[in-house]
């Protein structure tokens, strides 16, 4: 039932991971972004209960989720939208490669990671594979996204879907790592989404636009 | 011999009877999420019986495919849906046929009503023709590995019915695996575009940049209309049925036929409801991003069949 549990939740994360790649518009990026925090809290919750359930004291996974809600779910979307708003666009294609061809380059980037798992031994456990190839998939995505999308926001949110992934691949693999490496990676993640909150700020500053296409200009 | 005759007409009488009100189901839903009165949930009904008794017209240039392809639409609809298992002991000739067979009937059902469409030689007709058949063609990719990948995961691996329900009723605990939830995203999306619902077709509206299936059954009215009305509301139906009871088999092993029925309703109408969110929460795709909506669907049913291999 458990198991049944986090496998759906993680392939639900694997399809709003597809539904990103298939959006068209910033502000739909965002509230995707939301949804899949938002399922990734739902599996750290479930952990948590099992955790505590099983052991019969306080699981530490319990304050990554609430850490989750509260950054991933509320204030980075927020922040987002707010920059979003802010930041005046004209261009209304946003991606390089079209949208079918991209859900088929990102269907077999979820091939490549499935054969790319299945090649390594002593992974015994079929969930544990499963889940592997899940959050592989979904950091992939994230990447492919990044590379996809000409505005800074657009990669912005692959970063945060990368990150995502690799949360997903360490909660459901180790059931919660120790809680300073958890710290960490969220301090790495807030300084670095607002470095780049600053910078898309300096981009539409300097080329009143956020098209990183117009990085290639020279400017005096 | 003769009770599974009695049986396949029972099964006829109920699919004709319910079939219509899961489309009012859904008008009377959108109508509430927007605080507005809207019609009542037997709308449906009243339109059928309105427009059964009015008087035909037909068009002087039209020849006969004009005249037969509203029938052919809703016999290969009734015959599509009669091909599922609707309760376990309404079974239908389910223990004769392939799922394939569906896909094919529904094939044979549309290529009359876009013949039918560009016989009057007016030009919407054309268009929705050539409308409906690029949406077909674009949705049925997902379909066919939808089936494909229900078949393979029986002991026997055919497409066969029967099989896969003898499967399904000893395997209830399949429903809430991965591999279906793939499929059941793929088969709403599918559900979508086949039975032309808002994000690839908007079924009230008479506009000719939006229509596609309107368009080509714009010339017809009178009995004939409502007989594609009915095979529209059938066709909804066999998708529905295809979700509730292959892709989520919870209940359907129940002995007794009236609470397998309930549940049967009750399945439904869950779909029904995820039909109506989708439409409240969605617009109108333009004509050229319908591929990419039909990608998804064929992308999310290739991921469960990959998801098939890992997860037996």
């Amino acid at each position: 039932m458990y198991n049944n549990a986090l496998n759906l939740l993680s392939i639900l994360i694997l399809i709003s991971s597809f539904v990103l790649i298939a959006n068209k518009r910033q502000n739909s990026y965002i509230s995707t972004f939301r949804f899949q925090s938002l399922l990734l809290a739902s599996i750290s919750l479930l952990v948590s209960i099992r955790g505590m359930l099983v052991h019969k004291k306080f699981d530490e996974v319990f304050i990554i989720f609430l850490l989750i809600v509260l950054f991933k779910v509320i204030l980075i979307p927020m922040v987002l939208k707010r920059t979003s708003q802010k930041v005046e666009y004209t261009v209304e294609k946003d991606f390089f490669i079209n949208i079918p061809i991209s859900m088929l380059i990102c269907g077999g980037l979820v091939v490549l990671s499935w054969y790319v798992i299945y090649s390594i031994e002593g992974i015994t456990n079929l969930d544990t594979k499963n889940y592997l190839i899940y959050s592989m998939s979904v950091v992939m995505i994230g990447l492919f996204f990044m590379i996809s999308r000409k505005k800074a926001i657009g990669q912005i949110v692959g970063f945060l879907v990368i990150e995502n992934g690799m949360f997903l691949a360490a909660m459901l693999t180790t059931e919660g790592m120790p809680m300073f490496v958890e710290f960490g990676l969220f301090f790495d993640l807030l300084t670095a989404f607002l470095i780049m909150g600053i910078f898309v700020f300096k981009i539409n500053d300097t080329f009143e636009s956020i098209d990183i296409n117009k990085l290639k200009n020279l400017k005096g | 011999m003769i009770t599974s005759i009695l049986k396949l007409i029972v099964q006829i009488i109920i699919i004709l009877l319910i079939a219509p009100i899961f489309t009012g189901v859904i008008k009377v839903l959108k109508a509430k999420a927007q605080h507005k009165i809207g019609p009542s949930i037997f709308q449906p009904y009243y339109n059928l019986i309105k427009l059964f008794k009015k008087d035909l017209v037909v068009s002087n240039t039209s020849s006969w495919i004009y005249n037969v392809a509203p029938y052919i639409y809703f016999v290969t609809s009734l015959t599509a849906l009669l091909c599922l298992p609707l309760v376990n002991q309404l079974v239908g000739f389910t223990f004769y046929t392939d799922l394939l067979i569906i896909v094919y009937l529904f094939v044979a059902g549309r290529v009359f009503m876009a013949l039918a469409g560009l016989d009057t030689g007016s030009a919407f007709g054309g268009m929705g023709s050539s409308r409906e058949m690029l949406v077909s063609a674009l949705a049925e990719p997902a379909l066919f590995i939808i089936i494909i990948t229900v078949s393979a995961r029986t002991d026997i691996a055919s497409t066969n019915v029967s099989s896969i329900y003898n499967y399904m009723v000893n395997h209830t605990e399949l429903a809430f695996t991965p591999i279906n939830l793939l499929l059941f995203v793929s088969m709403l999306m599918v559900l979508i575009a086949e039975s032309s619902r808002i994000p690839v077709d908007d079924p009230s509206t008479h506009l000719e940049l939006t229509m596609v299936h309107e368009a080509m059954v714009l010339e017809y009215s009178g009995r004939h209309l409502a007989f594609i009305e009915l095979g529209t509301h059938i066709k909804q139906l066999v998708f529905m049925t295809f979700m509730a009871n292959i892709l989520i088999p919870v209940g359907f092993n129940v002995a007794n036929i009236f609470l397998g029925f309930g549940i049967y309703l009750l399945k439904i109408f869950v779909i029904t409801i995820l039909v109506a969110l989708v439409e409240l929460n969605t617009v109108k795709l333009r004509l050229y991003s319908i591929p990419n909506f039909a990608a998804i669907a064929f992308i999310v049913s290739v991921l469960g069949f990959l998801t098939s291999f890992i997860l037996k």
